[in-house]
C-alpha cells in the first residue's frame, strides 16, 4: 500500500527547489572529488554545467523509455514506470559525470525487471541491444552486474514504486461504476495514457502521489475533450477544503509537463564528448563492483574487506 | 541526498555488530548470529554474497527486501531492522530468534497441550491476517520458517519466496513455490494463476502437524504428495472442485477413485471445534478456503481450553523455564539453581599453578 510505503516515507519531496538543490549539490561533490584529489590540469570548464547535465540525463532517459518500449516480450507498464523511477532517484545524488547513465538506465530496466517479477533471464535482456554482437551483450551484461549492487544501495535498498497506472485502472472502474454523468470512461484513457508516460519524463513522480497523478492525467484528458468533472471530485471523491490544494497540485504538475522539453539533438551532441572526457580521464575502469563504496576511502585502507568471500573465519 | 538517507559508512555498518557464531545457510547466503554493540541487542544477519551469481542480485533476496520493507510492525511477522552493503553483498538484519515451530514440534517432550496448540495458531492466523491485508502471499509457510521468539511469539520469517499480488489477474506466477509438504493441490497440478489460499492451505498442514505432532502429508516426490493429499481428501470431482480441470496438469496424471477419509480419522483424540476448523482450510477449490482474518473468529478460538499466552509456550532449547528467565545471554557456568559445589574451582586443579597450594 502506498500509504505506507517507502516512496511516500522517502521519497516524496516538498518542492522542485529541493531536487534542484539536491542536484546541484550532487555535481558540486564530483566537482569538488576531482578538484580535490590534486590532479593537475584539471580546470572548471571541463565540468558539465547543470544545465548540461539535464540535457543528458533527459537524452538517456528517453533512450531508456525507448529500450523498455522496445523489449521483447513487451514490457508491462509498472516495469518501466518502475526502471524510469529508480533513474530519476538514482540522479538525484549522483552526476552523470560520476556515473554513466548508460550503464545506469539498463541496470535500472535490468533491476527492475527482476523486483517486478518480470522474469527475462540475463542473456535474454542483453538480447534486446539489438545494435551490439553477442559479444558486446556479453560486456555490457558484465557491467549491468557490477553496477547493480551500486544501483540497490544508491536507491537506499526501496525497491517497490508504486506507479500510477493501478490507481489510474481504480479511477477508471469507479468513474464507470459511480460517474453515470460520463458517458463513455474509456474514451478518457487514451489521453490519459499519453499523459502518464509524458509525467515520467518529469519529477512529477517525486513530487507527488501515484494516485493524483493518475487522477491529474483522467481530469486533464476529460477537460481536453470538453467534458467537466467537478462534480465527481466533490461528490464522489469527496474533497471539500481539500478541493483547492488539489486543484493547485494539478496545476503544478500540468506546468511541469508543459515546461518538458525533448533534449535538442545539436546540444546532446555538444555535451556528449565533455561526458565522454571526463569519464576516459575519471573514471574507474576496474573492479566497478567495488564502487559503491569509492567514496568512504575504506576500501583502500581494508581491501580484505571486498576481496574476500563471506565465510565464518574472517567473522568469527 | 534523499530524505532518510543514512549516509552511514558501508564498514562502520558492519562494525556496529560482533559476530557470535554461525546460525545456519540460507538459500541465498550464510546466517549468523550477532550482538548490535551500541544496544546490546541479538540479531541474525543474513549476508547475501553476489560473487559467482550469474544473475547478479538473486530474487529472493530481493523479494525478502521488497515485503518486509514496505510494510508495518508486526508482532507475528519477523522485523527486517536493516540492510546495508558490506564487501560483494549486501547484510539483512533480523531480530535473533531460539527456535522454530518445526523444532518445537520436534522437541516438544509430550505433545502439546491443546491450548499449545490453539496459542501458536491464533499467532500464525494473526501474522498471515497482517501479510494478506497487506497483498503479501508468503507462498512458503511450513513450521520451519515460522520462529519463535525468546518471549514465546511466533513470527513468520524467510519472504524469499514471497511476492507482492495485486486483483489483476494477468501476471503469471510460478507453481514452484512452497515446500513439497505444505503445497497447495492446485499447485500440485501446475497453476499459474492462484492466491493467498495457498497459504492458507499450508495453514492448514501447519495445524494438523501441530495436533498430531507429524506431518499430514509427508509426500517424498510431487506425484506422492498428490496422492497423500487425494487419499485423506478423496479424488476430487467436478463437484468438489469444478476449477480442476483447467489446471495445466490436469490431464497429465489420474488417480483411483477413493472416497475421502474423515479428518477425525487421520487427526484423533481432537475436539470437533478443531476438526471443523480444519475442515475449513483443506478444500480443493481455494476461493473456498477460510480467509486468515475470519478464522481468528471461529468457536475454537474462544473455548475451553483458551490459547495459551506466549509465555505458557515451550522454548525448547532452554529446558522448559518460564521465557521471562530466559535471557538471551549464553548459558554461564554459574547459576543460583546450580549446586555451589558445582561452580567453584576445585583446588587440585590449581595445584601446580599456585605454590601455596
Amino acid at each position: 500500500m502506498f500509504h505506507n510505503s517507502s516512496q511516500r516515507k522517502y521519497w516524496i519531496f516538498r518542492s522542485e527547489d529541493e531536487l534542484e538543490n539536491m542536484r546541484r549539490s550532487a555535481n558540486q561533490k564530483f566537482r569538488n572529488k576531482i578538484l580535490d584529489s590534486g590532479k593537475s590540469a584539471v580546470s572548471e570548464s571541463m565540468f558539465l554545467e547543470r544545465h548540461e547535465e539535464d540535457v543528458l540525463f533527459k537524452h538517456y532517459e528517453r533512450r531508456l523509455l525507448d529500450f523498455c518500449n522496445a523489449f521483447k516480450p513487451v514490457m508491462p507498464k509498472s516495469v518501466v514506470g518502475t526502471a524510469m523511477m529508480y533513474f530519476r532517484r538514482f540522479y538525484l545524488s549522483n552526476s552523470i559525470m560520476e556515473y554513466h547513465p548508460r550503464i545506469i538506465m539498463l541496470t535500472c530496466a535490468y533491476l527492475s525487471c527482476k523486483v517486478d517479477e518480470f522474469n527475462v533471464s540475463c542473456t535474454q535482456f542483453v538480447g534486446n541491444l539489438l545494435q551490439e554482437t553477442p559479444a558486446g551483450q556479453e560486456r555490457v551484461l558484465e557491467q549491468i552486474l557490477e553496477f547493480e549492487l551500486l544501483l540497490i544501495q544508491q536507491l537506499n535498498f526501496h525497491l517497490v514504486v508504486h506507479n500510477p497506472y493501478r490507481p489510474m485502472e481504480g479511477l477508471l472502474i469507479d468513474l464507470k461504476t459511480r460517474y453515470p454523468m460520463l458517458e463513455s470512461p474509456e474514451s478518457l484513457r487514451r489521453s490519459a495514457d499519453d499523459f502518464l508516460t509524458q509525467a515520467s519524463m518529469t519529477d512529477a513522480g517525486l513530487l507527488f502521489p501515484p494516485s493524483q497523478i493518475a487522477l491529474t492525467a483522467i481530469v486533464n484528458s476529460a477537460s481536453r475533450a470538453g467534458l467537466h468533472m467537478e462534480s465527481y471530485l466533490t461528490e464522489c471523491l469527496g474533497l471539500k477544503e481539500d478541493i483547492s490544494k488539489m486543484y493547485d497540485s494539478m496545476r503544478r504538475m500540468k506546468t511541469l509537463l508543459k515546461k518538458y522539453e525533448l533534449p535538442k539533438l545539436e546540444e546532446v551532441n555538444s555535451y556528449k564528448p565533455k561526458l565522454e572526457r571526463i569519464h576516459a580521464e575519471f573514471g574507474t575502469a576496474s573492479n566497478k563492483r567495488k564502487r559503491g563504496y569509492e567514496d568512504d576511502g575504506h576500501v583502500a585502507k581494508e581491501p580484505r574487506l571486498v576481496e574476500e568471500e563471506w565465510t565464518d573465519e574472517d567473522l568469527v | 541526498m534523499p530524505a532518510g538517507y543514512q549516509d552511514l559508512d558501508p564498514v562502520l555498518d558492519m562494525e556496529q555488530y560482533s559476530i557470535l557464531g554461525r546460525i545456519g545457510e540460507g538459500a541465498h547466503g550464510i546466517v549468523f548470529k550477532a550482538k548490535h554493540i551500541e544496544t546490546g541487542e541479538t540479531v541474525a544477519l543474513k549476508k547475501v554474497a553476489l560473487r559467482h551469481l550469474e544473475d547478479g542480485i538473486p530474487n529472493q533476496a530481493l523479494r525478502e527486501i521488497k515485503a518486509l520493507q514496505e510494510i508495518e510492525d508486526n508482532q507475528h511477522v519477523v522485523k527486517l531492522k536493516d540492510v546495508f552493503p558490506h564487501g560483494t553483498g549486501f547484510v539483512l538484519v533480523f531480530d535473533f530468534m531460539l527456535n522454530d515451530l518445526s523444532e518445537v514440534i520436534r522437541n516438544a517432550q509430550r505433545p502439546l497441550t491443546p491450548a499449545q496448540v490453539k496459542g501458536y495458531m491464533r499467532m500464525l492466523l494473526k501474522g498471515v491476517t497482517f501479510l494478506h491485508h497487506n497483498n503479501i502471499m508468503h507462498r512458503d509457510l511450513k513450521p520451519a520458517n515460522l520462529l519463535i521468539s525468546s518471549s514465546g511469539h511466533l513470527k513468520i520469517a524467510d519472504f524469499g519466496l514471497a511476492r507482492l499480488f495485486s486483483e489483476q489477474g494477468e501476471r503469471l506466477y510460478s507453481h514452484q513455490v512452497a515446500t513439497r509438504w505444505y503445497r497447495a493441490p492446485e499447485l500440485l497440478y501446475g497453476a499459474r494463476r492462484y492466491d493467498e489460499g495457498v497459504d492458507l492451505w499450508a495453514v492448514g498442514c501447519i495445524f494438523a502437524e501441530l495436533l498430531n505432532s507429524s506431518p499430514l502429508f509427508p509426500g517424498e516426490n510431487d506425484i506422492e504428495q498428490l496422492c497423500c493429499v487425494l487419499r485423506v481428501l478423496g479424488t476430487p470431482t467436478q463437484e468438489s472442485w469444478p476449477e480442476m480441470v483447467d489446471l495445466p496438469d490436469y490431464n497429465k496424471i489420474t488417480f483411483k477413485e477413493n472416497p475421502a477419509i474423515p479428518l477425525e480419522e487421520i487427526v484423533p483424540d481432537t475436539p470437533p471445534q478443531a476438526i471443523d476448523l480444519l475442515y475449513n482450510f483443506l478444500v480443493y477449490p481455494s476461493k473456498q478456503r477460510c480467509s486468515a482474518s475470519q478464522a481468528l473468529l471461529h468457536p475454537y478460538f474462544f473455548s475451553s481450553p483458551l490459547p495459551a499466552h506466549h509465555s505458557e509456550l515451550p522454548i525448547p532449547q532452554r529446558g522448559g523455564r518460564p521465557p521471562r528467565q530466559r535471557l538471551q545471554a549464553p548459558p554461564t557456568d554459574f547459576s543460583v539453581d546450580l549446586p555451589l559445589q558445582n561452580s567453584v574451582v576445585d583446588p587440585v586443579m590449581l595445584q601446580g599453578h599456585a605454590s601455596c597450594l
